[in-house]
Formats: C-alpha cells, structure tokens, sequence
C-alpha cells in the first residue's frame, strides 16, 4: 500500500502519460484533418526506436540528438506516402465513408509492410541498449535520465503544438481543416498544403516519440501496434480533434496503466490497455471529452 | 426459385473440382496445401458475410478461430473430437451473438479498429488464463488423420462458399447491401439493420470457429499468440480483398492465389511473403477495389457488376 502512494509510481505514470499524449497527438492531427485513420502509427514509433538504437549503438550519437534524426526519417516517409498514395484519394471524388474505409485498409497493408520489412533488415528479435541510465535523484523519487528527458521532451513539444495551433496562421489552417473541411476550402485556405503539412508534421512526432520510448522499453519490428491503440484510446478519450483533451486524455491512461499494472500484475497490462481501449469505444465512441460537434 | 449464376456456379465447381483432385496425386503434401486452402477459402467467405455485404471491415476474425481452437483443447479427452470441434464454432458465434449487440453499434473506423482490439484482448486474456494455470502450449496426441481432416476441411469450404452465396439471394442479403450503401436509409425504410447486422456477424463466426478446431487438430498443438496471430486476420482480409469480397467468387480466388504464393515464398522467405501481402492489398485497394473477380466482369460489361469508381 505505501508502494502505491509514493511519488515513484506517480512520476512513472506521469511519464508515461506525457509520451502517449506526444504520440496520440500525431495520430489525431492526422484523423482530425484528413479522417485517416493511420493504423501504422505505431510503427513510426517503432521506426523511430530503431534509428536511436542504430545511431547510439554504431556512432555512440544520444538519444537526444538521434530523435530529430528519428523525426526527420518518420517525416519523410509520411512526405513519401501523402503524395505517392493518399494524396489522390483525398482529392478523389468518392464520399468521404469510402476514402475512410480504403485507407484503413491501405494503411493496414503499409503497417504489415513496414514491420516485416524492418524484420527483413534487423531480424525479428527483441533489442534493448543503455543510455542516459544515470539515476537523477529528485527528493525521494529517483528517476533514470532518459525518462526525464522523455517528460520533458513531451511536455515541451506538445505545448509548443497546442501554441503553434492556437496563434500561427499554419496552425489556425489546421483546426480549420479540423472542424470544417468544405468551408475552410471556402475561406481560401490551401486544403492540399495544410493536409501535407500536417501528414509530414504527425509522422514526425510519432517518429521523435519513438526513439524516446526505444531508450526504455524493448525494441522490436512489432512493437508498434499497442502503441496506435494507446494514441486511439487517447484521441476518444480527449476528443477528435482536441490537442488539449488529448494529452490530459494520455495523462489519464498513464495513471490507469501505471496504477492497475501496480495492483495486478505485469503480465495484465496488455489486458488492461485492451480492455480500457473496448469499453471506452463500445461506451463512449463519441469521446468524453468532446464538444457537440456541429454538422 | 433463381437459377444459378455464373458467380455462383463458378467458385462451387471449383471448389468442389479441387477436392476431387488433389487426393488423387497421391501424396500427403498436396492434402495439407489443399487442407490449408480450403480453411482459407472457409475463412474468407466467412469475413465476405459480415465485411464484404454489410461492409462493417473486420481487421479481428482471427477471434473466432481462436475461441474455436481453444474450445477444442479444453474439452480434448472430455468429448468426442468432431464434438469439440462443433462445440468450437458454436462457441464462436455464441461469442459474436455477445459482443455483436455492444461492438455493431460502432460505426466506420472505429468498428474496424475495435475489431482487431477485440482479438487482442482475447488472445490476452488466454494467455493470461493459460499462465494461471500453468500451461504454457498444449498438446493434442493422437487426432483424425490428414485425409479426415483435409474431406472436414473442403466441406467447411463449400458451406462457407453456399453460405455467401444463398445470404446473397435471401432477405437478409438484401437487407445487408442496404446497410453496406447506405444504413441511416435502410433504417428508416424499415430493415431490420441490428437484427440483420448482429445475424451475419454470429453467420461469420461459426465456421471460423470450425475451421479453428481444424488447424489445432492438423499441428496437434495450441498455443494462444499462435492460434490469435493477428497476421490471420490480416491474410484473410487481404484474400478476399485480392479476390473480391462482393460474392463467392473472390475469397476461393484469393485463397488459391495466395496459398500458391504461400507455398513457393512461406517457408524460405516470411517476411518478404508478408511485404508482398502487403504490397498486394494497398495495390488491390487502391486500383481494383473488386478484386480480381471485379477485373474479370469489367472485360465482360454483360455481366452487369458496377463499375469501380
């Protein structure tokens, strides 16, 4: 019981909490804009892990520099799947039902791809590596650097993304696109631009998210499906389209995780991620959060 | 009473045409291509009911064969064998009877994503009960021999195949295009959408849930990551997308194509199977969004399929 209440488990589901808010807010930029719903978004995470192993383990580069190399990598595939595939089915003539469905299934195929492509290139095994393992003592919780760069990393970029939507012109195109597509086209904003913009910066941040995950959790070609529903539990919880929402929503599903596995047992956090994942989409598929959207 | 169509017919005979055969070449390795084959076509015929006719995508159905495998190793030794594997199906669309009312009413994306949740949760959940009790994979000595199961295994296929083709010509077919096009519509013009939708989903979980029992049988042996791989899931929505999921043609065209590229690429070369699996559904999607059997009605326009958009 005195487990429970130390500020161990709390900074820990904290941390955790802020990465699944950084990672959902990828996957929501892009539903929320485009209505993709991206199921390989976790396997940018996982491109992301393995480039920070790779650049760590061959060029001893940090983490800390090796995320933007992670992003980077992430962003360009994105560049590469918006103009090569979705590109033209967004500026298709088929109702939006159809495009949702066939680019569930493309990026189903996408997913499958990337992974075996990546256990074509690395072998399948799991991976793990040491860095920023030096133990950073704060009052009586101690907490592993890289963990605390991750918090930080998280916080930080997903402020800097609520700021960047609420006050660029960019970012105000972008929530635009989010509440009304039709109509932003109407008001003169470039529906093409933003939609790239935003499929690159979503890549980008899943990528960047995935080489902090990679410093503490096991590396592996099929690491990443947990993780898009992490990102889609956070999205319904917050709201589709609600950044904000969003990273209180990853915060909340932190707290669950950390607290239940902390009762339970490790083997049942899978059970737990699952369960949360069915019961709020079977509840409340329309998001706790969320304003009554207009039509 | 219809008389059958070509589209009917034609994967029928085939079918029925491939079971006669590949006994006669006389070797156990053709049974077990052929026993593979007809799972996959059960299989894919079965996700056409509730994913190609009422279009609700399921990314999950490897759930049903699952719970049919599991309920198999549970009662091996307690009943007969073709029992547990009966006992297996009706298991699995009991479980879509249950889940169907609470997951149906999730729509679009969201029922496609809850879909492959659901079989993850499931397989976790057995793995966890199989860790508390402390098995970890389970052995099954002494089953059917391959001849047995491969004539099990092309009669799941051919009641898969009629399954999809009399759902088509009854009521509730007509009433699941409805939903699939457009289903607020059907709603209001009186089609029972939850009773349809919740029938054709229970409809495509029963063979699975066979044809589950089946594969446990054919490896004697039941692992949980194994029998819920995901990877199922995925091979079976790729077959009927490669072959068409708008009747019974597709999935026996699907499954015939990519059991032959499972045979040459599978046992040297995984993964670079799986990024051609890949490849081939992005292609498909994309490109021929009927499948193969849209592709061959569009050369002949008197067959009447709609155009692809």
């Amino acid at each position: 019981m005195e487990f429970l209440l130390s500020g161990q488990l709390l900074v820990a589901a904290l941390i955790i909490g802020s990465i699944y808010g950084l990672v959902a807010l990828g996957l929501n930029l892009i539903y929320g804009t485009m209505r993709l719903l991206n199921i390989a978004h976790g396997d940018l995470v996982m491109i992301g892990a393995y480039t920070g192993y790779w650049l760590f383990t061959l060029a001893a580069i940090s983490p800390v520099l090796a995320m933007l190399a992670a992003g980077a990598l992430a962003g360009l595939t994105g560049a590469a799947l918006y103009f090569g595939l979705f590109r033209r089915q967004l500026a298709g003539s088929q109702p939006i039902e159809r495009i949702e469905a066939n680019s569930l299934l493309i990026f189903f195929g996408i997913s499958i791809v990337i992974q075996n492509l990546t256990a074509l290139a690395f072998t399948a095994s799991p991976r793990t590596y040491q860095a920023l393992d030096t133990l950073v003592r704060i009052g009586e919780v101690s907490i592993a650097q890289s963990r605390l760069v991750a918090l930080a990393v998280c916080l930080g970029l997903s402020a800097a993304i609520v700021l960047f939507l609420r006050f660029s012109a960019l970012g105000l195109s972008i929530r635009a696109l989010i509440q009304h597509r039709t109509a932003s086209r109407i008001v003169g904003i470039d529906v093409d631009r933003v939609q790239a913009f935003t499929f690159v910066l979503g890549f980008a941040l899943a990528g960047l998210a995935g080489t902090l995950i990679g410093v503490t959790e096991q590396i592996s070609p099929f690491m990443g499906f947990p993780f898009t529903i992490v990102a889609f539990v956070v999205i319904v919880l917050g709201g589709l389209g609600n950044l904000a929402g969003g990273i209180a929503a990853g915060m909340v599903l932190g707290l669950i995780e950390t607290y239940g596995v902390a009762l339970t047992s490790a083997n049942l956090r899978s059970v737990l991620i699952y369960g949360v994942f069915i019961l709020v989409l079977v509840l409340r598929p329309e998001g706790l959060l969320q304003k009554r959207r207009l039509t | 009473m219809r008389f059958a169509t070509p589209r009917e017919t034609v994967p029928l005979l085939l079918v029925a045409a491939i079971a006669a055969i590949l006994p006669l070449l006389g070797s156990d390795y053709y049974l077990g291509v052929g026993f593979a084959l007809f799972g996959w076509i059960a299989l894919a015929q079965s996700w056409t009911i509730v994913s190609g006719l009422a279009g609700y995508i399921s990314l999950g159905h490897v759930v049903f064969a699952g719970i049919g495998g599991y309920v198999l190793v549970l009662t091996w030794g307690a009943v007969p064998v073709w029992a547990g594997a009966v006992l297996g199906a009706l298991a699995a669309g009991l479980f879509a009877l249950l889940v169907g009312l609470p997951v149906l009413r999730v729509r679009g994306p969201y029922f496609v994503i809850l879909t492959f949740g659901l079989a993850e949760f499931a397989k976790y959940v057995v793995i966890n009960i199989e860790n508390a009790l402390g098995r970890f994979g389970r052995l099954i000595l002494g089953g059917p021999p391959v001849e047995t199961l491969y004539w099990a295994m092309a009669a799941a296929a051919l009641a898969g195949t009629l399954a999809v083709i009399v759902t088509r010509r009854v009521r509730l077919g007509a009433g699941l295009a409805a939903v699939r096009e457009d289903e607020l519509a059907a709603e209001t013009i009186g089609v029972p959408t939850v009773r349809f939708k919740l029938l054709a989903f229970a409809l495509s979980a029963v063979l699975p849930g066979f044809v589950g029992a089946l594969f446990v049988l054919r490896t004697g042996y039941f692992e949980p990551a194994q029998a819920f791989d995901p990877v199922i899931s995925f091979t079976i929505v790729t077959m009927a997308i490669i072959g068409g999921s708008e009747d019974a043609r597709g999935p026996v065209f699907g499954a015939l194509f990519l059991v032959v590229l499972s045979e040459l690429l599978w046992s040297n070369f995984p993964q670079v199977y799986m990024i051609i699996l890949g490849a081939l559904l992005i292609g498909f999607v994309l490109f021929a969004p009927n499948g193969v059997a849209g592709l061959l009605d569009r050369r002949r326009p008197s067959g009447g399929a709609r155009a692809a958009a």
